[in-house]
């Protein structure tokens, strides 16, 4: 499935605008991230976040991961790089998976490893009705266009809904936030730290 | 009585080419130089060197060492830093952990890697009169089950 995408436009123009640039990819490893990203001279790094939580937490991310035991055991596997070290993440939608306590420290963590003024491409679900989503991994097919391949392996997750004021409130550290409206149920955000 | 067969051998017999193997029942733990292809399907913990190589990780393979080759073939487990002059080739049953310093790198869909990719372009030897060579790789859609090479050009975009 193909996906148009302006927030990813507004990154790439980030990343052809400038070289030798470290990116944190947060959806699992693929050829076309890493050719895309390393084609236009930058560094990649790969970290699989919704993979690390399918491992921690199981079959349930949002029930599992209000046990502190589990929460900590992610933690200690997730995010861990010295800080400042990328310039660009694409978060993708990996953060409408946490809730509560856990969404506040990796919310913290991102902004850790990232250098002042680095930019973040994230994606939330805009339906409010919609309660469960199908796991994707997010694939470069151009500096438009996203390719979202499904994760059979993963069950359906809860996510939970963030209106916009939910959102600025959790990037409430970065210097600035941008909305990009779509057609479909996603909300696109480009966050400046 | 007869005299014991002798076999002639003459005093520089030239080396044979092959490769060796470390088999899945076999636990290392130190440094590894080969000066052939290698293949590890066990427990290797140290480093591992294999230059002019090539150095292939197997499916059964543990290996919690630092990796380096011409070129190395990865299906099995590794916790370390992994270099490559030429091309590294994750399968989709591999498992990394760890930095990658190569030229060209090709991963499958399904395998895990957590860790930095550094591609560095390997100068080619000039030849009088030569113009550049661009790039010969495209961006295509991912497959399942299938890789595409990337190679280490395209920066003429990226560089302004």
């Amino acid at each position: 499935m193909t996906r148009r995408s302006n927030g990813l436009e507004q990154f790439c123009a980030f990343l052809q605008g400038s070289s030798g640039l470290s990116i944190l990819d947060m959806s699992g490893a693929s050829q076309a991230n890493i050719g895309f990203v390393t084609d236009l001279g930058h560094r990649i790094s790969s970290d699989d976040v919704v993979g690390t939580m399918q491992h921690c937490f199981g079959d349930d991310f949002f029930e599992a991961q209000k046990a502190p035991s589990k929460a900590q055991r992610f933690l200690d596997q997730t995010l861990t790089f010295p800080d400042h070290s990328f310039d660009g993440a694409l978060v993708w939608d990996t953060l409408q998976f946490f809730n509560g306590d856990l969404l506040n420290h990796i919310v913290g963590e991102l902004f850790r490893v990232m250098r002042p003024g680095g930019l973040m491409l994230a994606f939330f679900n805009a339906d409010e009705k919609t309660t469960r989503i199908p796991i994707y991994n997010y694939r470069i097919h151009d500096a438009k266009t996203l390719l979202l391949a499904p994760r059979a392996e993963i069950a359906f997750q809860q996510v939970q809904y963030f209106n916009n004021r939910m959102l600025e409130k959790m990037f409430t550290k970065a210097a600035s936030v941008k909305f990009f409206l779509t057609r479909d149920h996603l909300r696109e955000l480009i966050i400046r730290r | 009585m007869s005299s014991p067969s002798r076999t002639f051998e003459p005093e520089h017999a030239p080396v044979r080419a092959g490769s060796a193997a470390l088999g899945k029942n076999v636990t290392v733990k130190g440094q590894i130089y080969a000066r052939e292809d290698l293949t590890i399907d066990g427990e290797v913990e140290g480093t591992v060197e294999c230059q002019e190589h090539r150095l292939t990780i197997g499916p059964n393979a543990r290996v919690q060492a630092g990796l380096k080759a011409r070129e190395i073939v990865i299906q099995g487990s590794i916790h370390g830093n992994v270099e490559a002059a030429d091309k590294i080739d994750i399968k989709k049953e591999a498992k990394l952990v760890g930095d990658i310093k190569t030229s060209r790198i090709v991963i499958e869909d399904g395998a895990y890697f957590k860790g930095s990719i550094d591609i560095s372009k390997a100068t080619p030897a000039a030849k009088p009169g030569a113009q550049p060579q661009p790039s010969t790789q495209t961006q295509t859609p991912p497959q399942p089950a299938t890789s595409a090479a990337v190679g280490a050009g395209g920066s003429a975009a990226a560089h302004k």
